[in-house]
């Protein structure tokens, strides 16, 4: 985390961390409004910089936030995190058309920096907006490590470019509601019209489809965009819901593909996904030091058997492996691996090192699955050297210390993955009639 | 990458052999080499950092939708990669007649190594407090010869408690508290004799045959 902060570096963690600091019900929780999770009276802003994502999308649109904001500096993602979870109610308190608490917003980026206090004492209110920007923006955003851009404000003129909102027939608001409101992303207007986790989630996540995209939408004026993607040409969009949509198709494709079952919400889905990930990579080394292993024994006995034939012929000892073997592969990297599994009623954790499997399981107790385990590490040539375990509470739990017979060549994934085949079949295939069987 | 950089930094840092005192012979040599070293050091982690640099700001500037379809397609690339080298390694496997000797081999040691220790087979049972049973079995390891055990239990009727099997030179001991139907005297040596039955007929074979019945 050290060498992130100092370099404001992107924080995969984040994506996961992200919705608990920022409290936004969208990721997580309760799927109700924003309103929810307006703390007001809480917030204290305690660092310094609310618009550092600005930097990220420096190239074409720096103007547009220019007029609008104060100086930033590229401070750490939590620290911003820890901003947009205050901020983002005092923004949608704002779009309340409250007028108090927009000043008491304005006090934010004064605490933010001296200068930004400044411009926002002199802008009467327009400093603020490009730190809006920056909330919807922040989740995803890393923070180059060099840039600390200032921003001048110009009083007077917003210069805004292009009013996004325009045609959306808003009530009349005083000129620096509307400030605000253009700042939002393409599209959002007051929060909580959607009522669905993904919705809220989708005001909040989808706002980072680009900063790229969002400023690009202004001075396009238009509501598609075209973007190159590995894999695919463009996308188009033609509303925001088609947009989260297919977000959460996303989502949903990458849950399907990770084996444990996971809750529905976004940030579980990416964890398993990540821990899916490293088991893969486990499994993928541990099966390239078997097969390297494998060739390496079978290339020695070919070897063995074309002397053995040649020794043979001279009435030689055929039985014993000549020693200084000149090719002999000195494969000494120790196989290890670990896996888990998870279903409804069972868990199986599996270890190896080297030649000795380490298997863990623990069941709902319903039947008596140390038979089945039993016939199943016989199975798969694993010799029974300890067993201990039984009954606790409501479940089976025992642990099974296991050598791997010379010559076979089991891998973890497989032994998991059967183990917990089995062991499930059997729970349900014992009671039918039981309510835990559905 | 640490590596990567350690390994060159190492050469580069390469000690000549210079015979007598180490470094008083050469000494402008030396300060001439040291500065080319480090120059090229610090070539070396600039270069490093300024692409470790880039990476970093490229993954930073992927957003969401991207982020996920790459962990798709990667977790679909490993979850084949994984595949293919099972299945390599299942042909590697069946074109190998290897293990079958071995495990021949380590029936013989074990009974042998049993009886060196002086180790005992062994069957107790104990009826404590009511239904439950204690089990206490010390046998000759055989493959396959827990599975048969439990299998009895099954037989017996026996729920499984608490469970133990260790194992020490060749020999085997099994602990178990077990939960029986109606327990009594009879029940108790009627179980004791089918165990030692049970050990007998396992003691021929080198290996218990696993055929699922009793």
């Amino acid at each position: 985390m050290k060498v992130y902060e100092e370099s404001g570096c992107f924080d995969p963690h984040s994506i996961t961390d992200c919705p608990d600091l920022i409290g936004l019900p969208g990721a997580t929780n309760c799927p109700n409004s924003l309103e929810d999770s307006l703390n007001l009276s809480s917030y204290n802003h305690h660092h310094e910089d609310v618009s550092a994502a600005a930097a990220v999308d420096m190239e074409g649109h720096q103007h547009y936030l220019l007029d609008n904001t104060a100086t930033t500096t590229t401070t750490t993602n939590n620290n911003n995190n820890n901003a947009n979870s205050h901020l983002i109610p005092y923004l949608t308190q704002e779009l309340s058309y409250d007028q108090s608490n927009w000043e008491t917003f304005n006090m934010v980026p004064s605490s933010s920096s001296p200068e930004a206090a400044a411009a926002a004492v002199a802008n009467g209110g327009y400093t603020p907006t490009p730190d809006l920007l920056s909330l919807f923006h922040l989740p995803r955003c890393s923070f180059l490590p060099n840039s600390s851009i200032s921003f001048e404000t110009t009083p007077g003129s917003p210069s805004v470019v292009y009013d996004p909102l325009f045609h959306l027939n808003l009530p009349p608001q005083p000129p620096v509601f509307r400030e605000l409101l253009q700042s939002l992303p393409h599209g959002y207007t007051v929060p909580a019209d959607d009522k669905d986790a993904a919705g809220v989630g989708g005001l909040y996540h989808d706002g980072d489809n680009g900063i790229i995209e969002f400023t690009r939408d202004i001075s396009m004026a238009g509501r598609t965009k075209d973007r190159d993607k590995a894999g695919k040409t463009t996308k188009h969009f033609a509303t925001e819901k088609e947009r989260r949509v297919h977000l959460n198709d996303k989502f949903q494709a990458l849950k399907t593909m990770v084996p444990s079952p996971t809750k529905i919400d976004r940030a579980s889905i990416v964890e398993g996904a990540i821990n899916y990930i490293k088991e893969l990579l486990r499994t993928v080394r541990e099966l390239k030091i078997l097969v390297d292993k494998k060739r390496c024994g079978q290339d020695r006995s070919k070897r063995l058997k074309t002397e053995d034939a040649a020794s043979a012929a001279d009435a030689g000892d055929v039985g014993c492996k000549p020693l200084g073997d000149p090719d002999q592969c000195y494969n000494t990297s120790l196989r290890s691996s670990w896996l888990q599994r998870k279903s409804k009623d069972s868990e199986v954790d599996v270890r190896i090192i080297d030649d000795e499997v380490t298997i863990k399981l623990v069941q709902r107790k319903k039947i008596n699955c140390l038979l089945f385990v039993s016939r199943l590490l016989d199975e798969l040539q694993l010799d029974l050297h300890h067993v201990a375990g039984g009954n606790i509470g409501d479940y089976y739990s025992f642990l099974f210390n296991t050598k791997i017979y010379e010559g076979s060549s089991v891998y973890a994934s497989a032994i998991a993955n059967k183990l917990i085949d089995v062991v499930d079949r059997q729970y349900a295939a014992a009671l039918p009639t039981s309510s835990n069987s559905l | 990458m640490d590596m990567e950089f350690l390994g060159s930094e190492l050469n580069e840092l390469s000690i000549r052999p210079s015979r007598g005192r180490p470094g008083r012979r050469r000494q402008g040599n030396n300060d001439d080499d040291d500065n080319f070293v480090s120059k090229n050091l610090h070539a070396e982690r600039k270069r490093r950092k300024k692409l470790s640099d880039r990476l970093l700001t490229l993954r930073s500037l992927m957003n969401k939708a991207t982020i996920i379809d790459d962990a798709i397609t990667y977790i679909r690339e490993l979850q084949k990669t994984s595949e293919d080298l099972s299945e390599e390694l299942l042909e590697m496997e069946a074109s190998s007649e290897d293990g079958g000797k071995q495990m021949e081999m380590g029936a013989a040691d074990a009974a042998d190594e049993m009886r060196e220790c002086g180790i005992k087979e062994e069957v107790k049972v104990t009826n404590i407090d009511g239904n439950k049973l204690l089990i206490k079995i010390v046998m000759e390891k055989k493959r396959g010869c827990f599975t048969k055990l439990i299998e009895a239990m099954n037989f017996l009727g026996f729920e499984l408690g608490e469970t133990n099997v260790t194992t020490f030179k060749g020999a085997m001991l099994l602990s178990s508290c077990v939960l029986g139907k109606f327990v009594d005297a009879l029940m108790v040596e009627q179980t004791e004799e089918l165990l030692i039955e049970m050990i007998r007929s396992m003691k021929g074979s080198s290996e218990c045959a696993n055929d699922g019945s009793l």
